[in-house]
């Protein structure tokens, strides 16, 4: 019997559109790239220099990471607020957010010039309690491993193991928490890197509220990945979703957009620097920039009821919320921060390479497990809710009993 | 943006109050380590320094830069200390400035590095201890002086920055750039008496030198100290404020954390209960699993 399964699934990958065929090879592109980067070192494979330390794959990381809140986002209304609608989208998400930080993780290994020696940051006599890049590395790896047991349930369940099942769900609201605990501390770590850079990083992004804004924008960011990723993945999988689950998530976006503007306002009010949104030039430019494209414009989309409360509305304005949380961190870790006269920056092709293969694989391995393992599982109750009978659907998202993913059934 | 804004501001009760406390305890009493002192008005560019500094850490030749006045023309991972030539358009006035790591009493490399690779050893020193380092450069980034520079053409590449000699130290020698300078522009010695010797120099002769020692209290104190017959902001060295950049980082690290950790807990844990117990008692909304469960 087993065997049949796997014959199923084999002839199930090898009927897959064209479309994963080819993310799959320009995935196994960006790996022989990066075996190649790990041999060579940065030198020949970056534009990387004394000038600029830090580069492309830095941003990507500093993206990804509030990008992947979501799943901590979810994960905190979904357990906390037990509103049984949210844990249709919860799996997808979760997935996404657990995708989003294996992704950073090895792209954070690309950059590091030593990194057969990563493991150190995991030696405790070595441990460096005052750094923030010690703590943004103690999160990721732990968070990393919760999100592990999160998504773990889909693949259990998937191979029929009971016993890890049943723990787990013993102790998916213990892991939920920690996890929420470490993301707000990783979230804020991340902003809090800039700290030391007080000269360094121009007064317009610089202040000591940047743990602050990097939470609250991790918070928006992360709640608009979820609508992102629900809008679009329920699509691309035909599956209907609900629009008022999302379209509540929007109205918490929009309220915390509303926050962030004022303290941002407010800070730069205090420290006597609102003039600096119009009088440094290009600098001004993206600060606007992203302010406008960012925060006031889906500030505009997800007030007004009707696009909130549409498809293309929800798609545009947390499209929107991940454009402007992408020029915001390039602005603090690139753009905004003051570099030696004379030097340049523009990423070399193989750091550009390896970035888009990173989030490729990324789509891939979340379309393959789509596919293959009970991640819109919940889904197909929304679109079978018409029949009330089905008493399971109140039952928590992330303890379903085990059921033939969407595979297996055909 | 000041500290007490941020306190106003986050609200972070408990932490916020602690931060405070890191701020006196930080504020020490004179310290007592080595220092140099490079005096600009002494120099005469003869690169004797950067000669020495090359053998003593038997670092390769670097060409490129300015053929006449400097070679090469920026500190790199085979050049540790760096005579360089600097103009002031404004008067026509130039002078000569020695480059390295200028020492910091509140070091933002030590602070910054997450495994521990930078430490301030008892000279006032920061040595750079590579068995550690993971190559995340954030020390580079963080540097106020940007002094720390990476191999990048090499596979698994170190920092390099200049260490005070500190195995000349321990045997009761000075840094070799000190040692080797003809014209005594580099004086090796106790950073008071270093500070002492250079308000002697400035009030001996006060139409030579800027009325001002770079380095005693910027941020927080350095131990390079410099004196010069040119602004300092026209010989490169940026213009900074006596607060060290490693405080507000620190005590948001020491405090903040914990109280972050904390208050997240006690919220979601607080919030749990009372959502728990709120569906308890209106029978209505009680969720199924909740009956399951029980």
């Amino acid at each position: 019997m087993a065997q049949g399964k796997n014959r199923r699934v084999l002839k199930e990958l090898l009927h897959l559109p064209m479309s994963y065929f080819l993310m799959a090879a320009f995935a196994a592109f960006g790996l022989a790239l990066g075996i190649y980067r790990l041999v060579v070192g940065l030198g020949p494979t970056t534009n990387l220099s004394d000038a600029y330390p830090w580069g492309l794959w830095i941003l990507y990381d500093v993206f990804f990471i509030p990008f992947s809140a979501g799943a901590f986002m979810i994960s905190a209304v979904t357990h906390i607020y037990d509103k049984e609608e949210y844990h249709v989208i919860a799996r997808p998400v979760v997935l996404a957010g657990f995708l989003g930080y294996l992704f950073v993780v090895l792209v954070l290994l690309m950059d590091l010039g030593r990194w057969h020696r990563f493991y150190n940051v995991l030696v405790p006599w070595y441990w460096n309690p005052h750094s923030f890049m010690f703590e943004v590395s103690m999160c990721v790896t732990v968070y990393t491993g919760i999100l592990v047991m999160e998504i773990a349930p889909s693949i259990l369940e998937r191979l029929n193991w009971e016993k890890p099942l049943r723990f787990l769900r013993i102790a998916t609201v213990v892991i939920a928490g920690a996890g929420i605990v470490l993301s707000s501390l990783h979230q804020s770590s991340v902003g809090s890197l800039f700290l030391l850079m007080r000269h360094k990083l121009h007064a317009l992004w610089w202040t000591p509220q940047l743990p602050l804004f990097f939470f609250t924008s991790a918070a928006f960011s992360g709640l608009s990945m979820a609508i992102f990723v629900a809008v679009v993945s329920f699509k691309a999988f035909g599956k209907r979703l609900k629009l008022d689950l999302l379209s509540d998530l929007a109205k918490i976006v929009f309220i915390m957009l509303g926050l962030y503007l004022a303290l941002k306002v407010t800070d730069l009010a205090i420290n006597g620097e609102l003039s600096l949104m119009f009088s440094e030039g290009w600098l001004s430019f993206l600060f606007a920039a992203e302010m406008l494209l960012g925060v006031i414009a889906p500030m505009f989309i997800f007030g007004n009821r009707e696009m909130r409360q549409s498809n293309s509305g929800l798609f545009q304005g947390s499209g929107l919320v991940l454009l402007g949380l992408g020029l915001n961190r390039v602005n603090v870790a690139l753009l905004g921060l003051q570099a030696p006269a004379g030097a340049d920056y523009f990423p070399h092709w193989i750091e550009m390479v390896i970035s888009l293969a990173a989030i490729v694989a990324g789509v891939l391995i979340f379309g393959l497990a789509a596919r293959f393992l009970p991640i819109f599982q919940d889904a197909e109750e929304v679109e079978a809710e018409r029949s009330p009978s089905d008493s399971r659907s109140k039952e928590k998202g992330w303890s379903q009993l085990p059921q033939p993913g969407t595979v297996d059934t055909t | 943006m000041d500290r007490r804004d941020f306190l106003k501001l986050s609200g972070a009760g408990l932490g916020g109050l602690l931060v405070g406390g890191a701020r006196t305890a930080r504020a020490k009493a004179a310290w007592n380590g080595k220092a140099l002192l490079y005096d600009a008005t002494m120099c005469t560019g003869c690169r004797a320094c950067q000669m020495a500094c090359k053998r003593e850490n038997d670092m390769p030749a670097e060409t490129g830069g300015s053929e006449l006045y400097e070679k090469p023309s920026n500190l790199s991972a085979s050049t540790r200390t760096l005579i360089k030539v600097a103009e002031d358009e404004q008067s026509g006035e130039w002078s000569f400035i020695k480059q390295q790591c200028m020492h910091c009493l509140h070091p933002a490399c030590v602070s910054a590095c997450p495994v521990g690779a930078f430490q301030q050893t008892e000279h006032g020193a920061i040595v750079y201890r590579s068995e550690r380092c993971i190559g995340c450069r954030y020390c580079m980034v963080a540097c106020p002086f940007n002094v720390p520079k990476f191999d990048w053409d090499k596979s698994l590449p170190y920092i390099e920055k200049c260490d005070l000699c500190v195995d000349r130290l321990e045997e009761g020698l000075p840094p070799a750039c000190a040692d080797v300078c003809p014209t005594g522009a580099i004086t090796f010695g106790d950073r008071d008496s270093l500070i002492a010797e250079a308000e002697r120099r400035i009030s001996n002769s006060p139409d030579t030198y800027v009325n001002r020692i770079y380095g005693k209290d910027e941020l927080g104190g350095t131990s390079m100290l410099y004196l010069s017959s040119v602004p300092f902001d026209k010989l490169g060295l940026p213009e900074l404020d006596s607060e060290p950049v490693t405080e507000l980082s620190e005590a948001i690290a020491t405090y903040g954390t914990p109280s972050v950790a904390l208050s997240v807990t006690s919220l979601l844990g607080g919030l749990y209960y009372w959502f728990s117990n709120h569906e308890e008692e209106s029978e209505s909304e009680a969720t199924v699993d909740q009956k399951e469960e029980a």
